[in-house]
């Protein structure tokens, strides 16, 4: 064979002299050895959805019965403000605004890795039947097969199982994580259907009380289950940030994942564990909302861009999601007022029959 | 060409006895067995104009026509989900997860809040047509008819825009609540054959589309180039499949209520023991419904007695698993 | 051509299977280092099977591979990954990204969560892309970009990966023959700059043009492996592929031509 053919020109051009020393679009920050790369575009996002919440956040304090503009609740907050308005803020809405954000920032990060790992961004709470199996523990303990055990507890227990079950029934991963989907639906009706059986049979007062389980709502959050999640978003928050970013590479297919040295397996279980606990944890608090898990994934990528797993962003969305679906809820028809669960399902279902319908074949990937 | 008449369109003998003894046998365990004290040997006498008249009374006018119900929801459900299955080429197209039940329980939901209760019939058939049009069309629309799973999961999305929808109404309406606490999650405890005659004929009517219909959307399965080129018009026929749908499940679900997972598993069967040709598996499909939902509905009787568990539950705790089953067993997407 | 006849890499009695089916039984074969090596055999026969074992994607049932000396099956990922890069088939990259995005991932191997980007990161990102012919295209959505293009901007980001061993599969699928060219020099290219290849390939015509080596598979068995001058005969063509012809030879390089092919029944 002869080695003297001409190469064509453009595979002997040269790079230039002095490179770049970081890639375009991230800030590189290094000492000694130690580098980070931090996405410009990721940052903003960041930012924006944390101004986000924050507003949402002050006007969701600020309305109710008494109405309390956004300055004097943030006088309240720093104990600024006068007695009657501290104890409205601080005694009375508080508990709920924050048991809405944290229960929705879970939901917003569980949502993102689920999505990353199923390479589906329909791959939900929801879509994979974990609300359906939350609710129907919650309702088991509710109507009475063991009152003497809190129903979150049995919502969390639900959603772990679920979520184990359709993974181990789904089977090797297929590369749009259809199977995954539809397995995750068929048990969840199972699910619905005890759900059902349990109402159905159950006397009056106990199906009533049991229906808040049903749709989802922050009225009858408990104060150790409320403070079980927010404390273990504490830990958990940095834990997801870590997969998340491991995950990025994960984006890729998987036998090019794997020859990057990417330990795909492990990886895997980590994130669904995670993404179990935190949904669990979620729904324990608020009820079957998974759609925000949905929804918050996918603001935050539109708004952090394509280059990094939006785990954070995701988290920040869905807070900022759910108090707005709450405040919505409490405030569109009162006095009376709509579950934060029903507003999330009217306004969160037409956004995924949108997302199925514009999407092009085959491009749902996270 | 595939379109000639096949060999047989008939099914074979054997095919034809097997279903012919489990309607027997289900319709049998239908009037036998149940909560009451009546047996199936005092039911069977009862039946003849023998027996005590408590038994007559149990037979005659509660299990007898809860047996004629069973079996026209099971026609209907089956009948349904065959055609729709065919039409959008798409083995889990199925009336409860496409939401088309699920457009008709909203829709009758709405009717009784408003008053017009009596209209539910009609507004139930309205609301499955709604449904189906909504899904079938809107993936149409964007071209994404043929995967399979975004069909679904549009469905289920619009079920829970529907449920929701539902929910809202219930809560601000408590005697609607009541009125549908039962009916929503799918029964036909209780009905009298009196509250189900208006929804004879629209089973009929849709029964009838089904058959005519079945041959061109034999010619669709093969294509929508190929339809065209053999002389049919596959919107043509997409429409009236869709008409015979929302007449079939809106006429079951205005009997029982949403009632899941025969539409998947009837049909699914029924390929399964007579080939894809939706002109052999139609038939077949439609003998084998009643039997479905006569087991189901005896279950239900049994599995909790005294207590009656809703018809949904048992049909979603028999389904489910099979749709997991489907899913494992396929290759997906291409199923 | 390179006189360099060292193995790069090697299975040795290799056994490879999913679920019940044995896809490939007892294959040997030696990769020879700083050359192009194409497997080749008919459809089914195990090609893309024995590129992902050989990169360890797939665990062998007996046999082992031996890189450098020691199994495969004993280092770890990362470490693998800095030695052998491999690019399947049908690749989809994730939306939205530019081809600078993807070909970034191939240092993922050399990153680490607080050495996440060093100079020599950027410098081996900048050369992969100047070698595939892709610097001007960096920012670029890969959406954007003709097939050829794309199929490069994959190689770059193998290259990135800086590993001595390149493991492509059917690197020239669905490519045009100008875009084949493009993607054959460019390998070609790579071994001269001292990195090995073995590549699955379809096309027996430009295997035999650009490989140094070839490895003939049938049946999940080699029945031939050499250089191709002196293993592509009639008789072989014949035995792996039921085909009938003639080969004549390239008067400018010698390259062995088939004309006349009949499916031999």
């Amino acid at each position: 064979m002869s080695d003297t053919r001409a190469q064509p020109s453009v595979l002997r051009a040269r790079p230039p002299a002095s490179p770049p020393r970081q890639p375009r679009g991230y800030w590189r920050l290094h000492w000694r050895g130690l580098s980070v790369l931090i996405e410009r575009r990721g940052m903003l996002a960041l930012l924006a959805l944390a101004l986000l919440g924050a507003a949402v956040a002050a006007l969701s304090l600020g309305q109710g019965s008494v109405r309390i503009p956004p300055g004097r609740v943030i006088a309240a907050l720093l104990g600024a403000a006068d007695a009657p308005t501290t104890l409205v803020v601080r005694q009375l809405r508080l508990g709920r605004v924050f048991a809405g954000a944290a229960a929705g920032a879970a939901l917003g990060m569980a949502g993102c890795l689920l999505q990353t790992v199923a390479r589906n961004r329909l791959a939900t709470p929801t879509t994979l039947g974990i609300d359906n199996a939350a609710t129907a523990f919650a309702v088991a303990s509710v109507v009475g097969v063991s009152t003497s055990l809190a129903p979150a507890a049995f919502a969390l227990t639900g959603a772990l199982s679920m979520l184990a079950l359709v993974f181990a029934l789904s089977g090797p991963g297929d590369t749009r994580g259809y199977r995954f989907l539809l397995t995750g639906m068929g048990l969840g009706a199972i699910c619905g259907a005890a759900t059902n059986i349990m109402l159905a049979r159950a006397p009056i007062d106990a199906a009533n009380q049991a229906y808040p389980w049903t749709v989802g709502t922050l009225n009858n959050r408990a104060g150790p289950t409320l403070a079980l999640l927010g404390w273990s978003l504490l830990v958990l928050t940095p834990l997801a940030l870590v997969l998340g970013a491991a995950l990025n590479v994960a984006r890729l297919p998987e036998p090019v994942a794997r020859s990057l040295g990417v330990r795909i397996t492990q990886l895997r279980v980590g994130a669904i564990a995670l993404a179990g606990l935190l949904t669990g944890l979620a729904v324990a608090v608020i009820g079957p909302v998974g759609i925000i898990g949905l929804a918050a994934p996918e603001l935050a990528r539109r708004l952090a861009g394509p280059r990094s797993v939006p785990v954070l962003a995701a988290g920040l969305a869905g807070a900022s999601l759910t108090m707005l679906a709450d405040l919505a809820g409490r405030t569109l028809c009162a006095p009376s007022e709509l579950p934060v669960g029903i507003v999330a399902a009217l306004v969160g279902g037409p956004y995924v029959l949108w997302v199925l319908l514009r999407t092009p074949q085959g491009a749902l990937n996270a | 060409m595939a379109l000639e008449r096949p060999q047989s369109i008939k099914p074979s003998s054997q095919l034809t006895l097997l279903c012919a003894v489990l309607l027997l046998l289900s319709v049998a365990a239908s009037i036998g067995l149940g909560a009451g004290a009546v047996g199936p040997l005092e039911a069977w006498s009862a039946l003849g104009g023998g027996g005590d008249a408590q038994a007559r009374l149990v037979v005659l006018t509660l299990r007898l026509p809860r047996t004629l119900i069973a079996v026209l929801v099971g026609l209907a459900l089956a009948g349904g989900g065959a055609m729709l299955q065919a039409a959008a080429r798409n083995p889990l197209a199925e009336p409860g997860l496409l939401g088309v039940s699920a457009g008709s329980a909203t829709a009758v939901v709405i009717a009784i809040a408003l008053g017009l209760g009596h209209l539910h019939i009609i507004v139930a058939i309205g609301g499955a047509l709604l449904g189906c049009a909504l899904v079938l069309g809107a993936a149409r629309l964007s071209g994404r008819g043929d995967d399979p799973v975004r069909l679904v999961l549009a469905g289920a999305a619009l079920a829970s825009i529907l449920a929701a929808s539902s929910a809202t109404i219930l809560l601000f309406d408590q005697r609607t609540a009541d009125e549908v606490r039962f009916w929503t999650i799918g029964g036909i405890a209780g009905r009298s054959l009196a509250q189900v005659m208006p929804a004879l004929p629209a089973v009929g009517l849709g029964l009838i589309g089904a058959a005519v219909v079945a041959r061109p959307l034999a010619a669709l399965a093969l294509g929508e180039q190929v339809a065209r080129g053999l002389g049919q018009h596959p919107q043509l026929i997409r429409a009236s499949v869709v008409g015979c749908v929302a007449l079939l499940v809106g006429a079951a679900t205005a009997m029982a209520g949403p009632v899941g997972f025969v539409g998947l598993v009837v049909p699914l069967a029924a390929r399964w023991l007579a080939g894809p040709d939706i002109r052999r598996a139609l038939p077949v499909a439609l003998a084998l419904g009643p039997s479905f939902v006569l087991l189901a509905d005896t279950l239900a009787r049994l599995v909790a007695s005294p207590a009656e568990t809703p018809l949904g539950v048992v049909t979603a705790l028999i389904g489910a698993p099979v749709l997991v089953l489907v899913v494992r067993r396929q290759r997906l997407p291409s199923l | 051509m390179p006189n360099s006849t060292s193995a790069a890499l090697a299975a040795h009695a290799l056994r490879l299977a999913y679920r019940q089916s044995v896809v490939l039984d007892a294959v040997s074969v030696t990769i020879p280092a700083h050359q192009v090596t194409a497997i080749i055999g008919p459809n089914g026969c195990g090609k893309s099977t024995l590129l992902a074992g050989l990169a360890r994607l797939h665990a062998p049932e007996q046999g082992q591979i031996i890189l450098n000396g020691r199994a495969i099956q004993r280092l770890v990922p990362r470490e693998l990954a800095r030695q052998l890069a491999l690019l399947p088939q049908h690749v989809l990259a994730p939306d939205g990204l530019s081809v600078a995005d993807l070909v970034r991932f191939g240092r993922h191997p050399h990153t680490g969560l607080l050495r996440q980007w060093s100079p020599e990161d950027q410098a081996a990102v900048t050369d992969a892309l100047h070698t595939a012919g892709l610097a001007d295209l960096a920012e670029r959505p890969l959406t954007t970009l003709s097939g050829g293009q794309r199929q490069r901007a994959w190689i770059a980001m193998a290259l990135a990966q800086s590993t001595p061993l390149l493991l492509l599969d059917e690197p020239t699928a669905a490519l045009d023959l100008g875009h084949q060219i493009e993607v054959f020099e460019l390998i070609r290219t790579l071994t001269r700059a001292g990195k090995t290849v073995v590549m699955v390939v379809h096309d027996l015509v430009s295997a035999c043009r650009y490989a140094d080596h070839m490895i003939a598979l049938r049946a999940g068995s080699v029945i031939a492996t050499g250089a191709p001058r002196a293993i592509i005969t009639p008789a072989l063509i014949r035995q792996l592929y039921d085909v009938q012809c003639t080969l004549l030879h390239d008067p400018t390089d010698g390259t062995p031509i088939i004309v006349g092919a009949q499916r031999a029944l």
